[in-house]
């Protein structure tokens, strides 16, 4: 029998059906299964789970979900027992997981290990809250809720919607969450134009980091002369540090092709891509798994819907290149090309795949799109800045307390991220920049932190919204390595088609590798804006373009700390090795030995009981002996 | 009206005028090697004969020119090389039966005849009046072909079909 | 019919024309590397930028792809575009020092050293090469490989092409001579390519006179039943013409 829906009696049947899984009458237990959950050992936790489910005879359902954004805190475990409110563990592991089952099987809360409880849950899509039974029976009241942790209570889940609400697999729990009402609506009651037009007046701007008018790009495509369109999805994400867009593959896949089904339907397109980078095997796998099951259930094929459109998609791969992220040279890997951006004019909505009017959009803007639908371009405009409408997932990273992922209002400023969600610095350390935007985006010091986040504000500073990375560093951070790395990732990066690019990034590195060594030279900084001007204005594509950001951002913002390497011949952050020096405080130093016998270079000379010498010309600087110190006798100058 | 240019051999003396002068015309030095036209010599039967591009109908240097850089003159009808636009894979100078064009020895370029903007110098100076412009109307499409059956076998292809 | 202001004066041109286009067209000198008419623009080199003003906001684009609109005004050596394009050559000097054509450029330039860290190649990967192999001549014997700074041009798998015609075009259109052609007896050897091709030789003067495999593809292409005069140079071929002239005379 077919599964195929064609009308909204059907759609809500599968609603019904999504829902008696969501909220059975029996213990739902879900474990973070998405790459931040797999890492900290979410499979073995599932695992015991499983075995301990079915030792005990339990009637109870376990399943895996996607990242519910605290990734810090992952492994995170959700229960959700008839009668009580949903209430989150985190950091579980295998022995952690029995006692969990141990409590459920006696009926009892657990109260180790709680993250917090959700007192209802939020379907955005039909503007509903379905609040949880409050378990009058034992006392709440000191398990945090979910929306009042820090971390959470700042934050607006748009595109992250269902991450860690769902089991990805299960295509009943995305329609039970509101999932292709939206498709159904856009095929029932909208003309194409329409549908461009709500986007159009959402304001909603590319999430890939151009943010360029979503609405705007459509009108393009639709516009441009053919029968043949395509609409493509750029997942290829390669900005070290940012993993946005593989959250929302890995956790809600259908919220993808739910938004790449309503722009075929709007543009004319009968045939899309998803681009995906190969280094996402666990996206890619969910993504195939989605797309079957659409097919399945007539949401993609021939009649989707009772024959109001056609359309497929097709999954291709990366091969690991950075520079496939910028959609012309997407296009060229897509059509089995190298993958080399080319001029624009003719933009990719004239001419794209194939030489057909192509619209590409990043997955974050996919997953924005049937909320729009269904919410309406009023409500979405409503939110965020002026020019800066809706929200921007960002992924915090680096030298913060509560690494994760956060979607939140644009205009939000960087305090309230790094600090009210983020947590602030780890170790007491102070605050010195925020990287956002990637290895194309720039350095923002801690004067600049009232910076409400949106395009506009963060390009008026030097740096760039990007796909929306956000790596935080500390004292101990040496921002003249910090733009060495980003420069020689691009370095390795860069197609090396255009001049511009490929010798002024070689250029610009050779300087500041010179100055991380102590051989910087007076003029350095002078030549590097120099050709940062050149290799910005006069390359082919947005990786060049934005290449010399990180080093013209830190050499703006911390003029001081390039002029300690360059004369002299020092890193503040204690980080350049050529610029730093590890020496034994004799009047501290025990003799106990334990440093000689750590140093893998065997630089360290000393008897028991008298104080040791480290003897420089020996010393790679790799800190092994100062961290062995008890006494904190060795001082790193 | 497009133009040829034929050459009468019995007038031809075998002095190379003509080389000298297409040289001197086209690169301002008189140097045979650089010149559009060969005079074949055979000194023992007294008989010259002087060679050069015959501009056919359907020429063949055009149809296997890669890319695309030998076009036909508006004015004179003479098959000409876009300089900028070739790419010097000589495809052309293989091509051609009877060796019309050729590249030339400092300058890379190739180089053929191209009736000098349809004033060719040689009919000007040789000193016996052996070259003659021939408007295509009716009389000199007879003669083009009377000229050129003596020796090729590519008659229609340089002529543009049969009579 | 457009109308644009470049370097202060007033032009008028038809549809479809880039800068680089319209510059030649009346005049405007603008250096190019990369840019050759058989196969267009492709934007690799940079050295043909301008600056481009439109409603009031100035960027620099390379004319060779900007296509002409109405109403732009283009400055084709103001200081910001010589600046740059000086920065350029300067990085294509260190890359390839003993090029003639970037030595030549810089000295117009008044660019008489480079800042950047020296290199010894010969080849600026401009991408002529590739590209009129790929889209004239249409065997696609060489290609890019590699990315960035490591980038070359070469044969799949860096070995003899089987494709390679040894036409020479790749070395014709190379801007610095950095693709030697070497025609040793019966042989054509184009080292960079790593290929050697056996030449034909003269039926008639016994002169090895055109690869074999170009031979071949010209066979191929357009001559139809005309090929028994294929096996001469020729120069022997106005000669055995000439020949038969004589015969018939007789």
């Amino acid at each position: 029998m077919s599964k195929k829906i064609a009308s909204l009696r059907e759609l809500d049947e599968l609603r019904k059906r999504g829902l008696k899984s969501l909220y059975p009458d029996k213990p739902r237990i879900m474990v973070g299964m998405a790459t931040c959950g797999l890492a900290t050992g979410g499979k073995k936790v599932f695992e015991i789970l499983s075995k301990g489910i079915e030792k005990n005879g339990m009637d109870a359902k376990l399943v895996p979900t996607g990242c519910l954004g605290y990734c810090q805190k992952e492994p995170l475990v959700d229960l959700l027992r008839p009668g009580w409110p949903r209430i989150i563990y985190q950091q579980m592991d295998p022995e952690k997981a029995e006692k969990l089952l141990d409590n459920i099987n006696q009926g009892n809360i657990w109260r180790e290990n709680v993250l917090a409880k959700m007192e209802e849950d939020e379907f955005l899509i039909f503007d509903e809250k379905r609040k949880y039974p409050s378990g009058s029976k034992a006392n709440l009241n000191n398990i945090p809720s979910y929306q009042q942790l820090p971390f959470y209570k700042k934050q607006l889940r748009i595109a992250t919607r269902n991450c860690g609400f769902i089991n990805p697999t299960n295509l009943a729990e995305y329609v039970a969450r509101g999932g292709y009402y939206s498709l159904f609506k856009v095929l029932t009651q909208y003309e194409p134009e329409q549908v461009i037009e709500e986007v159009m007046n959402s304001g909603l701007r590319g999430r890939g980091g151009a943010g360029f008018p979503t609405g705007r790009k459509w009108i393009y495509s639709r516009q441009a002369k053919g029968d043949t369109k395509y609409v493509i999805c750029n997942a290829d994400e390669g900005d070290p540090g940012a993993y946005m867009d593989r959250s929302i593959l890995e956790g809600d896949p259908h919220s993808i092709l739910e938004g790449m089904i309503i722009g075929a339907y709007a543009i004319g397109a009968r045939e899309g891509y998803i681009y995906v980078r190969a280094e996402y095997p666990l996206a890619i796998e969910r993504l195939k798994e989605a797309i079957h099951q659409a097919q399945d259930y007539g949401f993609l094929g021939n009649d989707i819907l009772g024959g109001r459109l056609s359309f497929s998609i097709n999954i291709s791969r990366g091969a690991g290149a950075f520079v496939c992220g910028e959609e012309t040279a997407l296009i060229a890997s897509i059509e089995g090309r190298q993958g080399e951006p080319r001029p624009r004019p003719p933009f990719p909505a004239q001419s794209g795949l194939w030489g057909k009017p192509s619209n590409i959009n990043n997955v974050e803007t996919w997953a924005n799109i049937p909320v729009i639908i269904a919410r309406g371009a009023d409500w979405f405009s409503q939110i965020g800045t002026q020019r800066s409408k809706g929200t921007k997932v960002f992924s915090v990273v680096g030298k913060i307390n509560n690494t994760g992922l956060v979607e939140v209002p644009m205009g939000i400023t960087l305090r309230e991220i790094i600090y009210d969600i983020g947590g602030g610095i780890p170790g007491g350390k102070k605050f010195k920049a925020v990287q956002t935007g990637g290895p194309s985006g720039g350095c923002v010091p801690s004067w600049l932190l009232n910076l409400p986040v949106d395009y506009e504000q963060l390009t008026k500073v030097g740096s760039i919204m990007g796909s929306g990375g956000m790596i935080v560093i500390d004292e101990d951070t040496c921002v003249v390595d910090l733009a060495r790395y980003f420069l020689s990732f691009l370095q390795d990066e860069s197609c090396g088609k255009c001049t511009s690019c490929r010798e002024g990034i070689v250029w610009m590195l050779e300087i500041l590798t010179r100055i991380t060594h102590g051989k910087g030279e007076e003029g350095d900084i002078e030549l590097l804006e120099q050709i940062a001007e050149v290799v910005k204005n006069a390359s082919l594509c947005g990786l060049g373009k934005t290449a010399p950001n990180s080093v013209l951002t830190t050499s703006l913002y911390f003029k001081d700390e390039y002029e300690a390497h360059i004369k002299d011949k020092q890193c503040p952050a204690r980080v350049c090795r050529d610029l730093i020096t590890y020496i034994i405080n004799e009047e501290k130093c025990t003799g106990c030995m334990r440093c000689v016998k750590e140093c893998v270079q065997e630089a360290i000379v000393g008897e028991r009981r008298k104080p040791h010498r480290i003897i420089q010309e020996k010393c790679i600087k790799c800190g092994i002996c100062y961290e062995t110190c008890k006494f904190d006798a060795i001082k790193l100058e | 009206m497009k133009k040829v240019l034929i050459v009468n051999l019995e007038k031809c003396v075998g002095c190379r005028t003509c080389e000298l002068i297409c040289s001197l015309t086209h690169e301002r030095r008189c140097n045979p090697a650089e010149a559009r036209i060969t005079v074949i010599k055979f000194e023992e039967k007294g008989q010259n004969i002087p060679m050069y591009c015959q501009q056919c109908e359907t020429p063949v240097c055009e149809a296997v020119c890669p890319a695309k850089a030998i076009y036909r003159d508006s004015l004179t009808g003479a098959m000409l090389v876009d300089t900028k636009r070739c790419i010097g894979c000589r495809m052309c100078i293989l091509a051609c039966p009877i060796g019309g064009l050729s590249f030339h020895p400092t300058r890379k370029e190739i180089i053929k005849c191209d009736l000098c903007k349809g004033d060719p110098a040689c009919v000007k100076y040789c000193p016996e009046g052996a070259f003659e412009v021939v408007s295509l109307d009716a009389i000199g499409v007879k003669r083009r072909r009377e000229n050129i059956r003596k020796f090729s076998s590519y008659l229609d292809m340089m002529t543009g079909g049969k009579e | 019919m457009l109308k644009i202001v470049i370097d202060g004066k007033e032009a008028e041109v038809e549809e479809g024309l880039s800068v680089l286009e319209l510059a030649e067209k009346i005049g405007v000198k603008i250096p190019t590397l990369c840019y050759h008419p058989a196969v267009g623009a492709y934007g690799a080199c940079r050295v043909c930028i301008v600056e481009v003003i439109e409603k009031g906001l100035s960027k620099l684009t390379t004319s060779c792809t900007c296509p002409v609109e109405s109403g732009i005004e283009v400055k084709t050596n103001s200081e910001k575009v010589k600046k740059t394009r000086k920065l350029i050559v300067e990085m294509l000097l260190a890359r390839c020092p003993d090029a003639k054509i970037i030595q030549d450029l810089a000295k117009q330039l008044g660019v008489e050293k480079t800042r950047a860290p020296q290199k010894n190649e010969n080849c600026i990967l401009c991408g002529l090469c590739v590209r009129i192999c790929r889209e004239i001549i249409a065997v696609d014997a060489v290609g890019f490989a590699n990315r960035g700074n490591k980038r070359k041009v070469t044969t799949p798998f860096e070995i003899q092409s089987d494709v390679c015609l040894g036409c020479g075009a790749c070395a014709f259109v190379c801007p610095t001579g950095a693709i030697k052609i070497e025609d040793v007896e019966d042989k054509r050897k184009i080292d960079m390519w790593h290929t050697e091709l056996g030449k034909v030789k003269c039926e008639r003067c016994g002169r090895y006179f055109s690869p074999v495999p170009l031979l071949e593809q010209i066979k191929k292409k357009g001559l139809r039943e005309m090929s028994d005069f294929l096996g001469l140079c020729p120069d022997c071929r106005r000669l055995v013409l000439a020949n038969k002239l004589m015969g018939r005379e007789e």
